[in-house]
């Protein structure tokens, strides 16, 4: 599989002892890691490791109460998800984030609606946004019958198609997705992995959250493992195997004690 | 169940209002004598002009997922503020105003200034401090209503200025100003849903507002400005009411609220919240209007209008979990 080397790429964001706190719970006890750019990483860990939470704190959505950041070597701390999105970085999340109520053409452009000026107010153009999600849905092989139908009517899949085409269409620097193939078939989640790559490909960071290892090794070039609110393991995806990373995960030593496979 | 057949169940649940108003019209000009004629037509759309813009604010809100029950009493207190100052008797100052039409512009401005307030407290305590819209908000329904009676000792000013009631008198095709600037303000507003990026984040707020906030929306100031919008409409209503009364009363627009909550549910717009279009409350606004001046007409005492405004609210509210049914078994 091609993409950028790990090592080789520059990074793009720095993760430099990211902790958060609930009261007296540690939910980050401290994230050390970085991501280049055109790099994938499959961030790995058992529910309530605290990925999401990591996830959240990048994307905007929450305040890390202590650590730094730093995007393309600029310390950086976004205070809301609209100020990540300015800075390039976009996010996927695990409970969909799509309004149901409106179209697909509206959901696709969320918070960037193309518009032109009539007597210096802006208005929806329409047909503009229209052709936009219509080529990169095409371009994608998502078939959704009607632009103008309400998100409501459409299947889970379908729903998870737009999320991910949107990310491929607006790109920015780096993408945050939070256990995308949730609600795909095989074909769709394959469909999916090719998009990752070629997001990756295009020189854009990528941090993955899943739980199938089969997708992680497929898609990453570096596995990052996260137990209990600090790194577990930090390796390069060529460097080791799916029960390296299952005993990184889980807490047994990495030495292998565990049942031979 | 096929596309076509779909399509046309959602064209019919989507406009059901309209329906029903010609339905009704129908039924009415049928049944009842002398119901047919263009001036009873013309009253349908006048009665309802106060009524009209308040629901407009009050849709906004609803569209949001949010609620603002202080419409009513909101639009009491412009109207009080209006008729305090620019009547010549009663409790009214009597404030002259040189040139004349000056008084037009002050008054509205009074009038959207002081709605713009309440619904910017409102805003601030429902979408900052984040707590339930319709606690806050039912508050202000009373402590604004308190504050009309207090302002106006519970007596009233009649005579409002001539060159403010012009509005009220002065017609064009056959429908007083006021009816005007209420159909001006359906469309405007109709326009800005439906076709500025404000409208359609209002209405995705409405739908799911943790999505609205991840892509970037300012939902917290949108939503401020919601319920600011919502008061300086009421402000207007309020203004409308004093020109329509030609003066203020402490109890001026009593069970308006209910109305425009019934006008609302039943021109389509979902308690839920990000369902419902402004055309289509401007169709349950006339479909109040015309029964009751069915109802006016047939001469039943006045007292049975409060019953059936009262079932019509019910069955709104009826037809509203009726309709989300059909919507979730075609999806």
């Amino acid at each position: 599989m091609s993409g950028a080397q790990p090592g080789m790429s520059e990074p793009l964001l720095v993760l430099d002892n990211v902790a958060k706190n609930y009261g007296a719970i540690e939910a980050l006890k401290g994230i050390s890691f970085s991501i280049g750019k055109g790099e994938v990483v499959a961030l790995l860990g058992d529910n309530g490791a605290g990925k999401s939470t990591l996830v959240k704190i990048i994307a905007g959505g929450l305040e890390p109460t202590s650590g730094r950041m730093l995007f393309e070597g600029k310390e950086f701390l976004a205070k809301s998800p609209a100020e990540a999105k300015a800075a390039g970085i976009e996010t996927v999340y695990q409970d969909l984030s799509l309004c149901t109520n409106v179209d697909v053409v509206a959901n696709f452009f969320m918070g960037r609606e193309i518009t032109r000026k009539f007597l210096g107010i802006p208005v929806l153009d329409e047909p503009a946004m229209e052709q936009v999600v219509e080529k990169a849905l095409a371009s994608a092989g998502t078939r959704i019958p009607s632009l103008r139908t309400n998100v409501e009517h459409l299947s889970g899949g379908q729903r998870q198609a737009i999320e991910l085409n949107r990310f491929v269409h607006f790109g920015g620097k780096l993408v945050l997705l939070d256990e995308p193939f949730a609600a795909l078939g095989v074909e769709q989640t394959r469909r999916g992995l090719d998009m990752i790559r070629q997001v990756a490909s295009q020189g854009i960071g990528v941090v993955i959250i899943t739980h199938i290892m089969q997708q992680a090794f497929q898609v990453a070039d570096r596995i990052v493992v996260i137990r209990q609110g600090v790194v577990a393991g930090d390796v390069a995806r060529n460097k080791t195997s799916p029960d390296a990373v299952v005993n990184m995960i889980t807490g047994e030593t990495l030495a292998g004690a565990g049942p031979a496979g | 169940m096929n596309p076509r057949t779909r399509h046309a169940l959602e064209f019919t649940l989507d406009n059901l209002v309209w329906f029903m108003l010609v339905f009704v019209l129908v039924v009415f000009s049928i049944s009842i004598p002398n119901y047919f004629q263009l001036g009873i037509f013309a009253n349908i759309i006048e009665a309802s002009s106060v009524l009209g813009v308040m629901s407009i604010g009050l849709a906004l809100v609803i569209i949001t997922g949010h609620m603002d029950l202080s419409v009513e009493s909101v639009a009491a207190l412009s109207a009080m503020a209006v008729g305090i100052l620019f009547c010549s008797a009663g409790i009214g100052l009597g404030v002259q105003l040189h040139p004349e039409w000056l008084m037009v512009p002050v008054s509205l401005l009074i009038a959207l200034v002081v709605g713009g307030i309440i619904g910017t407290v409102n805003g601030y305590l429902v979408v900052k401090v984040k707590m339930s819209a319709f606690i806050i908000t039912l508050a202000s329904y009373i402590w604004v209503r308190g504050l009309v009676l207090v302002i106006s000792g519970g007596r009233s000013a009649q005579d409002l200025a001539p060159a403010i009631r012009w509005f009220g008198i002065q017609r064009l095709l056959g429908l007083p100003l006021t009816a005007w600037i209420t159909i001006s303000c359906f469309v405007i507003f109709s326009l800005i849903m439906a076709k500025t990026p404000f409208g359609r984040h209002l209405v995705m707020i409405g739908g799911n507002e943790t999505a609205t906030f991840r892509a970037g929306i300012r939902v917290t100031r949108n939503l401020v400005i919601a319920f600011v919008l919502a008061g300086a409409i009421a402000g207007l209503a309020g203004w409308l009411l004093v020109i329509r009364t030609s003066g203020a009363t402490a109890n001026l627009g009593v069970g308006l609220l209910f109305n425009a909550f019934a006008a609302v549910v039943i021109g389509g717009v979902s308690l839920k919240g990000g369902v419902g279009t402004l055309p289509g409350v401007y169709a349950g606004v006339l479909l109040l209007s015309a029964i009751n001046t069915a109802i006016n007409l047939m001469g039943l005492p006045a007292n049975f209008t409060q019953v059936i405004h009262g079932l019509l609210v019910l069955a709104a509210v009826l037809l509203d979990a009726f309709k989300q049914t059909i919507r979730q078994r075609l999806a």
